[in-house]
C-alpha cells in the first residue's frame, strides 16, 4: 500500500467516527426534544400517568430508529466506499488538488511520484475533514445542548413526571407550585400507608375523589401552598406546612367517610372508603360429610385449605361434643393440630387427626367439627374464618338395628357430582371442537360421551333403588309414593320408572317438610337423585344425536339435582313437629286482655332515600356550569349517603366526579351516575308479598 | 291468597331446630287474639339456606345445639336482613356461656354483623303492647335456672334503626312452648311479646 493509500485509509476512519457521532448526536437531540416537548405539555395539561409512561420510551425508541435507519447506513456506506469516493469527496471540496488525489488512488503511475506526492503531502485533507465535522455537528450539538439545558433548569421533579413517571408525583408538576399560590387545593396527592402486618407498601393517588384503603391505614393528603384545613368527621386538623406545601396526617376512617379540605378560597371534598380485611378462607376436605359411628374408637383424618387475601396466622381444627338429649345438654370443646404459619403466608394446608379414644364419647354423643384459621389483623381482627361444620354422631344400643356405620369416603351422590362433573368437561371440550370436527368424527366422540352418560345413569339408578331396600338391579322395581297405582302389580319396566321419576322431581318440594303431602319421606329424600336421573337421560338423548351443545344445560341440572341431593342428606330430620292448627275466629272473638295499642307511624315508602338523593343530583345540575368543583364535591357528597352495598352507583358517581373536576365532556359520566341512582333500589323482590 | 302474617321457624342444617314446636301456634293465638291482622292458623317450616325465607318479615329460630350455618344459609340470611327481615333468635339452654349461645353469636357475627345490647326503650317494647321495662322475664330466669341470671337486655344487630337480628338469652322457647288452649289457665298471657315482635317487623 502506497503512503496515499495508506493516508486515504487514516482519513476514512476519521471520517466514519464523524458520521457515527453525527448520528449519535442527532439521535440524542431528538430524544431530548420529545422531553422537553412532553415536559412543555405536562405543563400546560397535565398529562395522565399512562401517556408520561410512554413519553421516554417513545423518546428512546424514535432515537435509536433515527440511529438504525439513518446513523448505521451512513457508516456503512462511509466503511465500504472505494478509495476513489473518498478521494472525490476531498477533490470536490479542494479545487486545487487538481485530481492529483483521485490519480494516485486509481493509477498510481501515471505521472510521476514526486509530483503526485508533493501535490498530495501539501494538500490540508486532515483540516478539510474537521471543518465539516464540525460544521455538520454543530446544529445537532445545539439542539441536544438547548434540550439538556431546558431539562437542567426545569425542577428535577418536574422532569422526573415525564423520564421516571410514578403515582404520587402530582405536586412537582412544572408550575404547579406557582398555580398553588393561588389555591393551595388545585393539586393535592393522597399517600397511603398500609398497617404494618398487611406487608403492603405505600401508594400513592394523584387528584383523588375517593381513597380506598384498608382499615388501620394512614392516611397523608398533600398539596402546594398553604392555609389548609381538614374536617374529617367531628375532628379539624390543621394542615402542616411541609417545603412549599402543606400536609395532613391521620388514621384512615373505620367506616365510609368525607374530608372536607378547607383552603383560603374554597373547599373541597375527598371520600374515604375503607376496605376490609377479608376473614380468611377454609375448605375442610376430610372428613368429607356427617357420619353415625357405631363405637367411639379409632382416629379420624382430618384435612383442611386454609388461604387469606393478606396473610394468615394461625388455624386448627375445632371439636365441640355435645352430650344429652331433650332440655340436658353437655359441652366439652377443643382444638386439634394447631398450625402456625410464617409471615406473609397466604396459603396453607392443615392436618391432623382426631383420636374418637381421647374424648371419653358415649352413645348419643355428637361432634361437631371443623377447622379455623385466624389472619394477621391486629387492627380491627384478627378476622377468623370457618369451614362448613361436620358432625359424627355415636350410635345408641337401640339404634343399632337401624344403623349402617359408615366408613368416611365420599357419599355416593358426592361421587356422581365428581363425574357427571367430568362429563360435562368432556362435553364441553367437544363442544369447543365441534366445528373443527368431521361430523362423523363428532358423532363418534358425542356417543362416546352418551355412553358414560348412561353408566352413570344407571349408577344414580343403583343409589336410588338399594336406598330403597330393593336389588340393584332395582330400576324395574316400584316404591312407596313413588306415585305409581300400587294396585297394579308386577314390575316396572323403564318407562313407568322414568314417569314416576318425573313425577317426583315435578312435585312441589316444599311439601313433605311441611307435612302437608302423602309423599313418602324416602321418596322425598331420593327426589333430588331421580330429577339428575331424568336430567342426565335428557342429555344422553341429545349426545346421541351429536349435539353436545343441548345436552350441556342437561348435565348442569343434573349436577344442581346431585348437589341438592348431597345437601338433603345433612338436614337434622327429627320428624315431623306436631302442628297445631290455631282456630282464629274463636281466639279472635274471646280475648283475654284489655290493651292500648301504642300510636303506628306508616312505613316510609322504600324508596325515600333514592327519591332524595335523586333530587339531590337534579339539583346540582343546573349549578354545574357556574361552578363546577362544588358540583363535584356534591356529586362526592351524595355519594357518601349510599349504602354500601350499592358499589355500581358509588363508581359511578365517584367517576362522575373525577370527570366534573377535570372539564371538558362530562354528559356521558353524569348520565351513568343517574341511572345508577335511579335504579339502585330495584331488588325488592322478597318484599311485596308482606309490603302490601 | 297468603295472609298477610304467617309464623315461620327456621330449619338450619346443623342443630335442633324444631325444639320448641309449639311456640309457633301460641304466637298464632296471641297474634289473633290481640290484633286484626290477618295471620295464617299455622306456622311454617322454612330452610334457612332456601330463598323462601324471604317470603316471612319474621323468622324464629332456636335450639339447644351448636349453630353452624352452611355458606348458603349464611348468605340467604344476610340477604333476608338486607331486605328487611327481622330474625328472632332465642337460646333455648338459657345460658350466656351455652354453645348454642357461643355458636350462634359466632355465626350471626359473620353472616349479618356483631350483637350489641337494644336498649329497653327501643320502639319494639311499645310496637304494640307497653313494656316500659324492657323484654318481659321468663319463668326460667326467674326460678334460676340455665345461667341462674335475669337478662336485662335483648341483643340485635340494627340495620340503620330497623332490627335485623333480635337475640334473647331469655328462653322465650320454653316460655311459649305450650298448646295456646291451655293459655286460659294464666293469669296473665306470658306471650304479648310475641305480638309485639310481629308487629314490629310487619311495620318496620
Amino acid at each position: 500500500m502506497s503512503p496515499v493509500q495508506e493516508r486515504v485509509a487514516r482519513i476514512r476512519r476519521r471520517f466514519a467516527m464523524a458520521v457515527l457521532a453525527h448520528a449519535v448526536l442527532v439521535a440524542a437531540a431528538i430524544a431530548g426534544m420529545i422531553l422537553v416537548a412532553g415536559l412543555v405539555v405536562d405543563a400546560l395539561v397535565a398529562l395522565p400517568l399512562v401517556v408520561r409512561s410512554a413519553i421516554a420510551p417513545l423518546a428512546a425508541f424514535i432515537g435509536v430508529t433515527f440511529l438504525a435507519l439513518r446513523g448505521l447506513p451512513q457508516l456503512r456506506e462511509v466503511l465500504t466506499s472505494p478509495d476513489e469516493a473518498v478521494a472525490l469527496w476531498f477533490e470536490r471540496r479542494l479545487p486545487a488538488l487538481r485530481y492529483a488525489l483521485v490519480t494516485s488512488v486509481e493509477a498510481p503511475f501515471a505521472i510521476g511520484p514526486a509530483a503526485l506526492a508533493a501535490t498530495v503531502a501539501s494538500a490540508p485533507l486532515e483540516s478539510e475533514l474537521s471543518a465539516a465535522t464540525r460544521h455538520a455537528l454543530r446544529r445537532p450539538a445545539l439542539a441536544l445542548g438547548a434540550a439538556l439545558l431546558v431539562l437542567l433548569v426545569v425542577p428535577a421533579g418536574a422532569v422526573a413526571r415525564v423520564g421516571a413517571p410514578r403515582a404520587g408525583d402530582a405536586l412537582a408538576r412544572a408550575g404547579a407550585s406557582l398555580r398553588a399560590g393561588a389555591d393551595p387545593l388545585a393539586t393535592i396527592v393522597a399517600r397511603v400507608t398500609p398497617p404494618a402486618y398487611a406487608g403492603l407498601a405505600v401508594r400513592a393517588v394523584d387528584e383523588p375523589s375517593s381513597v380506598a384503603a384498608l382499615v388501620g391505614s394512614r392516611l397523608r393528603i398533600e398539596g402546594n401552598g398553604r392555609d389548609v384545613r381538614a374536617i374529617v368527621g367531628h375532628d379539624t386538623l390543621v394542615a402542616t406546612e411541609q417545603g412549599n406545601g402543606w400536609a395532613v396526617e391521620f388514621a384512615f376512617p373505620q367506616r365510609t367517610t368525607g374530608v372536607r379540605l378547607v383552603g383560603p378560597r374554597r373547599s373541597r371534598v375527598l371520600v374515604l372508603d375503607p376496605v376490609m380485611d377479608s376473614v380468611p378462607s377454609v375448605r375442610l376436605d376430610r372428613p368429607a360429610r356427617d357420619s353415625v359411628l357405631r363405637a367411639p374408637r379409632g382416629a379420624v383424618p382430618l384435612s383442611a385449605d386454609v388461604g387469606d387475601d393478606l396473610g394468615l396466622a394461625n388455624a386448627a381444627f375445632e371439636y365441640i361434643v355435645s352430650s344429652g338429649a331433650g332440655e340436658t345438654f353437655t359441652f366439652r370443646s377443643g382444638h386439634v393440630a394447631p398450625q402456625r404459619f410464617k409471615a406473609g403466608a397466604r396459603a396453607g394446608r392443615l392436618e391432623g387427626t382426631l383420636l374418637l379414644d381421647t374424648l371419653k364419647l358415649g352413645p348419643g354423643d355428637v361432634i361437631h367439627l371443623r377447622a379455623v384459621a385466624w389472619d394477621r389483623n391486629n387492627v380491627n381482627g384478627p378476622g377468623v374464618g370457618a369451614s362448613e361444620t361436620r358432625t359424627l354422631r355415636i350410635a345408641r344400643a337401640d339404634e343399632y338395628d337401624s344403623v349402617s356405620v359408615d366408613p368416611l369416603p365420599p357419599t355416593e351422590p358426592e361421587k356422581n357430582a365428581l363425574s357427571q362433573r367430568m362429563i360435562l368437561l368432556l362435553t364441553q371440550e367437544l363442544e369447543a371442537r365441534r366445528r373443527r370436527l368431521p361430523q362423523p368424527e363428532l358423532q363418534r366422540e358425542s356417543r362416546r360421551i352418551a355412553a358414560e352418560q348412561t353408566k352413570l345413569r344407571k349408577r344414580v339408578g343403583e343409589v336410588v333403588f338399594i336406598r330403597l331396600g330393593e336389588d340393584n338391579a332395582g330400576e324395574h322395581s316400584h316404591f312407596a309414593g313413588d306415585g305409581h297405582d300400587h294396585g297394579e302389580e308386577g314390575p316396572l319396566d323403564a318407562e313407568q320408572i322414568l314417569a314416576a321419576a318425573e313425577r317426583a322431581a315435578n312435585a312441589d318440594p316444599t311439601r313433605m317438610l311441611e307435612g302437608e303431602g302423602d309423599e313418602s319421606p324416602i321418596v322425598a329424600i331420593n327426589r333430588p337423585l331421580l330429577e339428575a336421573y331424568n336430567h342426565m337421560w335428557r342429555a344422553t338423548t341429545e349426545l346421541e344425536t351429536a349435539s353436545p351443545r343441548t345436552a350441556i344445560p342437561w348435565m348442569i341440572r343434573a349436577i344442581e339435582a346431585l348437589q341438592r341431593a348431597r345437601a338433603a342428606e345433612r338436614i337434622y330430620l327429627k320428624g315431623r313437629p306436631p302442628r297445631v292448627v290455631v282456630d282464629l275466629a274463636r281466639v279472635r272473638g274471646t280475648g283475654k286482655d284489655r290493651f292500648a295499642p301504642a300510636g303506628r307511624a306508616a312505613r316510609a315508602p322504600l324508596d325515600a332515600d333514592r327519591a332524595a338523593r335523586l333530587a339531590r343530583f337534579d339539583a346540582l345540575l343546573s349549578g354545574l356550569a357556574a361552578d363546577p368543583l362544588a358540583a363535584a364535591d356534591s356529586l362526592l357528597l351524595i355519594r357518601l349517603t349510599l349504602p354500601d352495598e350499592d358499589r355500581d352507583a358509588v363508581r359511578a358517581l365517584d367517576a362522575a366526579a373525577t370527570a366534573v373536576r377535570r372539564g371538558g365532556e362530562v354528559t356521558a359520566a353524569l348520565q351513568r351516575a343517574r341511572r345508577s341512582l335511579a335504579g339502585a333500589a330495584e331488588r325488592q323482590d322478597g318484599l311485596r308479598p308482606w309490603g302490601r | 291468597m297468603m295472609p298477610d302474617f304467617t309464623f315461620a321457624t327456621a330449619q338450619y342444617d346443623s342443630g335442633d331446630w324444631d325444639s320448641a314446636p309449639l311456640v309457633a301456634a301460641n304466637v298464632i293465638d296471641s297474634v289473633a287474639r290481640y290484633t286484626t291482622i290477618d295471620v295464617a292458623p299455622t306456622g311454617t317450616i322454612v330452610p334457612l339456606g332456601s330463598r323462601d325465607l324471604l317470603k316471612y318479615p319474621l323468622v324464629y329460630l332456636t335450639g339447644h345445639l351448636p349453630v353452624r350455618f352452611s355458606e348458603v344459609e349464611r348468605r340467604t340470611l344476610r340477604d333476608y336482613c338486607a331486605r328487611g327481615g327481622l330474625l328472632f333468635v332465642d337460646d333455648h339452654n338459657h345460658d350466656v356461656d351455652g354453645q348454642f349461645h357461643r355458636t350462634a353469636w359466632e355465626e350471626l357475627a359473620a353472616a349479618v354483623g356483631p350483637l350489641g345490647d337494644l336498649p329497653n326503650d327501643h320502639a319494639l317494647y311499645k310496637s304494640f303492647f307497653q313494656f316500659p321495662d324492657g323484654p318481659p322475664t321468663t319463668s326460667h330466669e326467674l326460678n334460676g335456672w340455665g345461667d341462674n341470671l335475669v337478662h336485662k337486655h335483648l341483643q340485635a344487630v340494627l340495620r340503620g334503626d330497623r332490627i335485623a337480628v333480635l337475640y334473647s338469652s331469655k328462653d322465650y322457647s320454653s316460655e311459649w312452648n305450650y298448646h295456646p288452649d291451655n293459655k286460659r289457665f294464666l293469669s296473665v298471657d306470658n306471650t304479648k311479646f310475641g305480638v309485639n315482635l310481629v308487629v314490629y317487623a310487619l311495620t318496620r
